[in-house]
């Protein structure tokens, strides 16, 4: 088994191997597609700044700005789009000498949870050709999966982070609300979501994470970092009714229950009656917050815009009729419908209401415990074109998952083994700040889980 | 009858001033006028995906002095909301505005309709946001300029307190002068830092608002006052006629003197508001409730009353003085060091008046200071010189930039005042007018002023005027 976080420092220093590596990339991503744009920087001299991270290669979802490189947000409307800044997490990690290395594919907009609905490529999961990574950020995960990078960045608006992360079989995290600035992330649902990361090594996470944590004078909704109590002995599982749960995902749930007691841990099961409004709710503030976020493409500063047009007016229509994607299109006219005048308290404003619910009784929960163990997906990796996985079983599907965005606090997916060649996983739910606690967790966890690797993991140990 | 006799009018204001800020209200980028197109702009102006806001916070304080000037309760929390729309030339299609938690609502001020008429006008709420970029149509194309993008606007909404086109024309040019006294913003309607529409219903005394109607593209207090007035008497005639008004946007048009439909408003607009996610709320503390109120100063209004009842100037004076706030500083400024009130008012509101005028300067970029004028005033008050001589010492202050006391000096302008040197000359005019004289004494008593002015012309207009005119008598008086 090739070593978890081998030492990168001498690869991209290195011309020769960092040519060989770029070269071993591309070949292997060749039959995965987790790269929109992928090669050294167009300058190329660069030489890796001495730092924490120096010479990690990292891959960036393609809704994070990197200041030159594409900025598509998988969708045919920034399809030519180059950032003209860089996101401040990304340069945090640029600081202590991380290298990106290319932008991957995602839903567009990040509004989906397969990568099927990308505009501009098809990735699919490294454990199995026919299935796909997840999403949105599933070209990120892919390619931590598939060993083209050690690290990569992600935004979980909804899950967009953990589910991928669940279905590759790696480490996603998605930290509390604010704590890394979403300064350079192309909003979607600016209330829920945050920049999050994909490792295969807990440690390199938990390093990345400190380094992109912490308030930052371009986004007025990021916190200064203090972390919570470390304490992290009480565990809550919440209570999934039967047959809610695949077999084999309904069994790694179990086993980790298992796992953390044998690890010391004291597990309770634990019943959170809202669960059902979770999904709802969400739905209306993101799709709510996504009709005025996705307002500003309209083909006229920048992105697509059609050959001709009689006026301004018609030049708007037309980009967003042509630029935009169908699932992006309904989440935009739900948001619209949901804020029309008069209809606010039946909907958004219901919404925010169950919102406020969500945070009072999780922190009642949190008051007797310092985690909530609960699923992240009700299945594993499901099929391309999945006829048993339609857009509306999908978005139900994010129940677990969405809990964290609602109420802002940090979540991590942790794989629970392979079942029949396909990653099984659970979550972590931590207080704010505690993000401390689910490191720890995951941590404890990888005796009985150790990570296994997908067919075709590409081993750099020989570049090294 | 006449239109506002039958019908109640109700008037009511949407005001945005431009706020005088060094930077955009979420961004770095320069708030200046005048600048090469697209030159003062940024990804956060230009609506680039993934950047985000950043409040302008000395925008924040102008926008609570001008809530608390205007009497409104000022909020202890204040929020963003995002108003959506579409247009070309706004970057993101929303606007960020305050909907639910504005800096000041519930106001009230003061205003004064002149001959001693005044009402107080209630204030609806005071918000902030920012301007949209500017569209230019040229030909067949249609150009964008994004420097406007981002300015920092605060929107005053008064309720419909307004009765006439002429009280709605007096509360704008006061509340013009309320934010140039604020420093806020300069107020100028043609230039733009200043816009202003207004709301106008009419209806049967009694019956409450009737259907509103919006006017637009007013680019001065004159235009708002006569597009009101216009409005008035068309919408009587319609009513007077059986007919029912329509509930629409109208434009004014200055050429023509009328004001046109612009669009019909079947439904009210939803801007679909909700809370800025990306702009957390706002809490003043104390030291910025300290800097808001150190930027409070006199109003205009009270300060005109001032100086009415302080200085006892006439109400016409005191509009006058009370007009810019420097006036107002300058005057007093004089008055703190010795002046007369009334001498000082009267200099100021014709002469000086008359002289920035044709220089083209404001009292502040003038060489004239207060301690200059007040010296001016001096000079004549110890009978040093004459007002005519006062009047081109004046000019050269102006030209000279030196003080009162050198130019009389250096140009010699000090009055005679010597009775001696003052009868020879009075004893020489008489001399070379004998006719004149005699004249005089036989009862024509009109010519003596030609013999003043004789004496004043060979004085070169020094001669001090009263001690010369009771020499002139005295030697008229003497026989022969």
């Amino acid at each position: 088994m090739p070593p978890l976080s081998p030492d990168w420092s001498g690869v991209l220093g290195n011309p020769e191997r960092k040519d060989l590596y770029f070269r071993q990339v591309r070949e292997t991503d060749r039959n995965i597609g987790s790269f929109l744009s992928f090669g050294p920087e167009e300058s190329g001299a660069e030489i890796p700044r001495e730092g924490s991270l120096t010479g990690i290669p990292v891959a960036v979802k393609d809704n994070i700005a990197v200041s030159g490189r594409p900025l598509t947000c998988g969708s045919r409307m920034l399809e030519n789009l180059k950032a003209p800044y860089t996101a401040t997490a990304v340069r945090r990690l640029e600081d202590e000498g991380a290298v990106v290395v290319g932008k991957t594919n995602l839903d567009e907009f990040g509004m989906g949870s397969s990568n099927e609905n990308s505009a501009l490529g098809t990735t699919v999961n490294p454990w199995d050709p026919q299935r796909v990574p997840g999403g949105s950020s599933g070209g990120s995960a892919a390619a931590v999966a598939a060993g083209l990078v050690p690290l990569a960045l992600g935004s979980d608006t909804g899950g967009s982070v953990r589910q991928p992360a669940n279905f590759c079989g790696v480490y996603g995290l998605k930290p509390t609300y604010g704590s890394v600035s979403r300064f350079g992330l192309t909003a979607y649902a600016s209330s829920l979501e945050v920049i999050g990361s994909f490792t295969r090594d807990i440690d390199l996470m938990e390093k990345a994470f400190g380094i992109m944590s912490g308030q930052d004078d371009n986004d007025q909704s990021s916190l200064a970092y203090s972390p919570a109590a470390a304490d992290s002995s009480r565990v809550v599982m919440l209570k999934v009714e039967p047959g809610m749960l695949e077999e084999p995902v309904a069994r790694a749930y179990k086993e980790t229950g298992e796992a953390l007691k044998s690890a010391g841990y004291s597990v309770e099961e634990v019943d959170l009656p809202f669960l059902d409004l979770v999904v709802p709710a969400y739905y209306t503030i993101a799709t709510a917050e996504a009709s005025a976020n996705l307002a500003r493409f309209n083909g006229i500063r920048y992105g697509y815009a059609p050959d001709f047009a009689e006026n301004p007016a018609e030049l708007m229509k037309k980009a967003r009729h042509e630029g935009f994607g169908k699932e992006v299109k309904l989440r935009i006219l739900l948001g619209t419908y949901v804020l029309r005048s008069g209809f606010q308290d039946q909907y958004y404003g219901k919404a925010q209401k169950i919102r406020t619910l969500i945070r009072k009784e999780l922190s009642a929960v949190f008051s007797s415990s310092d985690l909530l163990l609960m699923p992240v997906f009700p299945t594993r990796a499901f099929l391309k074109n999945d006829p048993g996985m339609d857009d509306y079983k999908q978005r139900l599907a994010d129940v677990f998952t969405c809990l964290a965005n609602l109420s802002g606090l940090p979540a991590l997916a942790v794989p629970a083994g392979v079942e029949k060649g396909l990653p099984a996983g659970v979550q972590f739910m931590a207080p704010a700040f505690a993000e401390n606690r689910l490191f720890t967790v995951a941590r404890d966890l990888s005796d009985a889980f150790p990570l296994q690797t997908a067919p075709n993991f590409m081993d750099i140990g020989g570049l090294l | 009858m006449k239109a506002h006799e039958k019908y109640e009018v109700f008037i009511g204001l949407e005001i945005h001033i431009h706020l005088k800020t060094r930077s955009k209200m979420f961004c770095s980028c320069k708030a200046h006028y005048g600048d090469e197109p697209n030159t003062n702009v940024c990804p956060v102006c230009l609506g680039y995906p993934g950047t985000l806001p950043l409040v302008n916070e000395k925008a924040m304080e102008l926008g609570y002095l001008v809530a608390r000037s205007l009497g409104c309760k000022t909020a202890e929390r204040s929020s963003f909301a995002r108003k959506n729309y579409f247009y070309p030339d706004m970057p993101k299609n929303y606007q960020i505005s305050q909907f639910e938690e504005p800096v000041g609502t519930d106001g009230a001020v003061e205003a004064d309709f002149g001959g001693g008429a005044s009402r107080k006008i209630r204030i609806h709420d005071v918000h902030l946001e920012e301007d949209a970029g500017k569209m230019i149509h040229a030909g067949d194309v249609t150009l964008l300029d994004y420097n406007r993008a981002g300015f920092p606007l605060l929107e005053i909404v008064t309720e419909p307190d307004l009765k006439s086109g002429e009280e709605t024309e007096a509360f704008l040019r006061d509340f013009q002068r309320l934010v140039r006294y604020l420093g806020v913003s300069d107020g100028n309607m043609d230039e733009g830092s200043m816009k202003c529409d207004a709301n106008i219903s009419i209806n049967l005394p009694g019956k409450g608002l009737g259907t509103k109607v919006e006017l637009k593209n007013m680019n001065s207090p004159r235009f708002v006052r006569l597009a009101l007035n216009h409005e008035i008497i068309r919408q009587a005639e319609v009513l007077d006629a059986g007919g029912s008004l329509v509930q629409e946007t109208r434009l004014w048009n200055e050429n023509r003197d009328i004001t046109e439909i612009m669009r019909r408003k079947e439904a009210a607009d939803d801007y679909r508001y909700f809370p800025e996610p990306d702009i957390p709320p706002f809490f003043p503390d104390e030291a910025f409730l300290e800097k808001v109120e150190n930027g409070m100063v006199e109003l205009p209004l009270e300060k005109k009353r001032r100086l009415h009842s302080e200085y006892g100037l006439s109400r016409e004076q005191a509009e006058f003085i009370h007009d810019e706030a420097e006036t107002a500083h300058f005057f007093e400024e004089t008055v703190k060091s010795g002046a007369s009130p009334q001498q000082a008012a009267s200099w100021l509101s014709s002469d000086i008046r008359k002289l920035l005028n044709r220089e083209n300067l404001s009292l502040v970029e003038s060489p004239l200071t207060a301690g200059r004028f007040s010296s001016l005033l001096k000079l004549i008050n110890d009978g040093r010189i004459s007002g005519k001589i006062a009047k081109k010492v004046l000019e050269k202050i102006f030209k000279d930039n030196l003080d009162p006391e050198t130019i009389v000096e250096n140009e010699g302008w000090s009055q005679i005042s010597d009775p001696v040197e003052l009868t020879s000359l009075v004893e020489k005019v008489m001399k070379e007018n004998p006719g004149v004289v005699s004249a005089v004494r036989a009862g024509d008593v009109r010519q003596k002023g030609f013999l003043m002015g004789q004496v004043m012309r060979y004085s070169d207009g020094k001669a001090a005027p009263e001690l010369t005119g009771k020499i002139l008598d005295e030697k008229l008086e003497e026989k022969e």
